[in-house]
């Protein structure tokens, strides 16, 4: 498969036929009627082609193709240990600190191959932002937290970086919570505030895609409730990858999603027709919590 | 639930008994000498303390006087020794934890500190004594600081490294993933989660060189003058005190009682500022 460009002209006035599954990961799932994918067209922010990944001679991902389409959420599931964060830490190459890992293959954005050595790292994560599983704030004020990546690309008067930092945590549901206390260390917040604030941090920066990797495992219900409607808001801007281990999370926030399995990509297809007919048996079994 | 062997039973309980008791008189007897080593310096040492002690010279045998030389050079050799050491300890332990991390060089680096905080601090002052002392041809104050200075950089090595290695990794990613350089992710990011842990480690600095006698009496010598010239022998509280103690003079012994006492204090000090701080990284 070499073009993956998917283009839906009908913008949502109707069925343009049940989703049509081909064999494998290089299937081009073509969105059913009545799904909110049908909303406009459909392009390729993010293209992985043919990736493979190594920790050390350990091969951990294997041949990997899959889109992330712009403006679109991208549900990333299985079993622990079949591969998705790997996945997600290539998009930003975050793994790039670790000697010992390696990717091969072609990983695009917006055409681009960002495994190509002449890449420069830091403008590309800069594009490509990452949200982790445990809330990171720096050891610094909630205003220095969002600031900081702010001054990193970018010359702001004061009053346009206090309008930046608050737009972000606007962004992120946080603002109301943290106004009066912006010079208050970031590690003073909740675990569920730490993460909004991490996700604020990341969106002050602007990127293109933002990858988060299981965002709400270490949050309570009511936070990860606010999460979910944070990414259903913030993919009207943005590209979003998201993994979880939580079903439920995967097929509230997703449109599309990618079930993994010991390193393989089994199936990839809109999230209504994963969660209602899965084609391959292994994605049906992990599903419907069989294994996994 | 019944006991079902009673015997079994009682003789752990014997053992426990015994163990405990073994354990228990062993740190009272460690505690015990601690009490006794403070007991002596305060009984001896608040006796001798004065005013006097910090605004006059040591005194020749059989006259009055305090520590003021030795307390000045001291000071100014911890100072130096603390201002070349810790730049050098800090900037190796953060090539250790952080740019080298997995390199084989940043192996041997480790090994090789390890093996200089352990060395005896007399052949450290040897090792000043014939690279610095004999080509300039006589002690100085500077030689001692430089000796002093040798001791603190595995110290400060080996905390800064271990401070930064408590950093969690993800905080790095996460600023690694904003587009951070790594320089400034080291300056801002893990320097700052590492501060209190890097202090900590400079204060334990300190503390370790105020106390120490040998490799200053190869180097920095004694004065029984007032200096404050770094190129010509310095006189300092721990030789001092070696001196004075030695002697068979009372009002020198005196002396070196007090002298004694202003070093635990300032060590104890010390310490408890560094534990301080350590205390307020984890409450945060």
């Amino acid at each position: 498969m070499t073009s993956m460009d998917v283009s839906v002209g009908n913008g949502g006035t109707g069925a343009n036929g049940n989703g049509v599954h081909g064999n494998g990961p290089h299937s081009v799932p073509t969105p059913i009627a009545g799904n909110r994918v049908l909303e406009g067209d459909l392009d390729e922010k993010v293209a992985v082609r043919g990736v493979n990944f190594y920790y050390g001679d350990n091969k951990a991902l294997k041949d990997i193709t899959v889109p992330l389409y712009d403006r679109r959420v991208t549900a990333f599931i299985g079993p622990s240990g079949c591969g998705k964060s790997t996945l997600l830490r290539i998009l930003n190459r975050i793994y790039d600190l670790y000697p010992n890992q390696r990717a091969e293959g072609e990983v695009l954005l917006d055409g681009d191959n960002i495994l190509s050595p002449s890449q420069d790292i830091n403008l590309l994560r800069a594009r490509i932002g990452m949200v982790f599983q445990k809330p990171t704030p720096f050891p610094m004020s909630i205003y220095e937290n969002i600031a900081f990546g702010i001054r990193l690309y970018e010359r702001l008067s004061k009053s346009d970086l206090d309008g930046r930092v608050e737009t972000a945590l606007r962004r992120a549901a946080l603002w109301n919570e943290v106004k009066d206390k912006m010079h208050a260390n970031g590690l003073s917040l909740s675990g569920g505030q730490q993460q909004r604030l991490c996700i604020a941090r990341t969106v002050a920066v602007r990127p293109d895609v933002i990858l988060l990797d299981e965002p709400c495992s270490a949050l309570d219900p009511i936070s990860t409730a606010k999460i979910e409607e944070l990414i259903d808001e913030l993919k009207t801007e943005y590209t979003i990858a998201i993994v979880t281990h939580n079903m439920q999370q995967a097929a509230r926030v997703s449109d599309f999603t990618a079930f993994m399995y010991l390193g393989e990509m089994v199936e990839f297809d809109t999230t209504s027709k994963m969660f209602t007919s899965p084609v391959d048996k292994r994605t049906q079994d992990y599903i419907t919590g069989r294994f996994g | 639930m019944a006991i079902k062997n009673p015997n079994l039973y009682r003789s752990r309980r014997a053992v426990n008994a015994t163990v405990m008791a073994m354990s228990v008189g062993a740190t009272v007897i460690g505690l015990g000498w601690l009490v006794l080593v403070l007991g002596a310096l305060l009984w001896n040492g608040f006796g001798s303390l004065s005013l006097q002690v910090f605004t006059e010279m040591t005194p020749p045998p059989g006259s009055a006087g305090g520590l003021l030389n030795p307390i000045v050079g001291s000071l100014m050799m911890s100072i130096v020794a603390i201002a070349v050491g810790t730049p050098v300890g800090i900037l190796a332990g953060t090539y250790m934890a952080e740019y080298g991390r997995y390199s084989y060089l940043a192996s041997v680096v480790r090994f090789i500190n390890d093996i200089l905080l352990s060395a005896p601090s007399i052949v450290i002052g040897l090792f000043i004594y014939e690279v610095v002392v004999r080509p300039l041809g006589h002690f100085s104050g500077l030689a001692g600081a430089l000796a002093l200075a040798v001791l603190v950089v595995p110290v400060v090595v080996r905390t800064t490294e271990d401070m930064l290695l408590t950093v969690p990794k993800e905080l790095r990613e996460a600023a690694t993933s904003l587009g951070m350089p790594r320089s400034h992710v080291i300056a801002h990011v893990s320097y700052r989660a590492a501060r209190a842990g890097i202090v900590t480690g400079v204060l334990l600095a300190v503390a370790r060189i105020s106390g120490e006698t040998a490799p200053l009496l190869f180097t920095a010598l004694n004065n029984q003058f007032f200096s404050t010239d770094m190129n010509a022998p310095l006189a300092s509280l721990p030789v001092v005190i070696f001196q004075f103690a030695m002697s068979p003079y009372a009002d020198w012994q005196k002396l070196a009682w007090a002298g004694a006492l202003i070093i635990t204090f300032a060590v104890l000090a010390l310490s408890i500022s560094a534990r301080a701080l350590s205390a307020a990284r984890r409450a945060q």
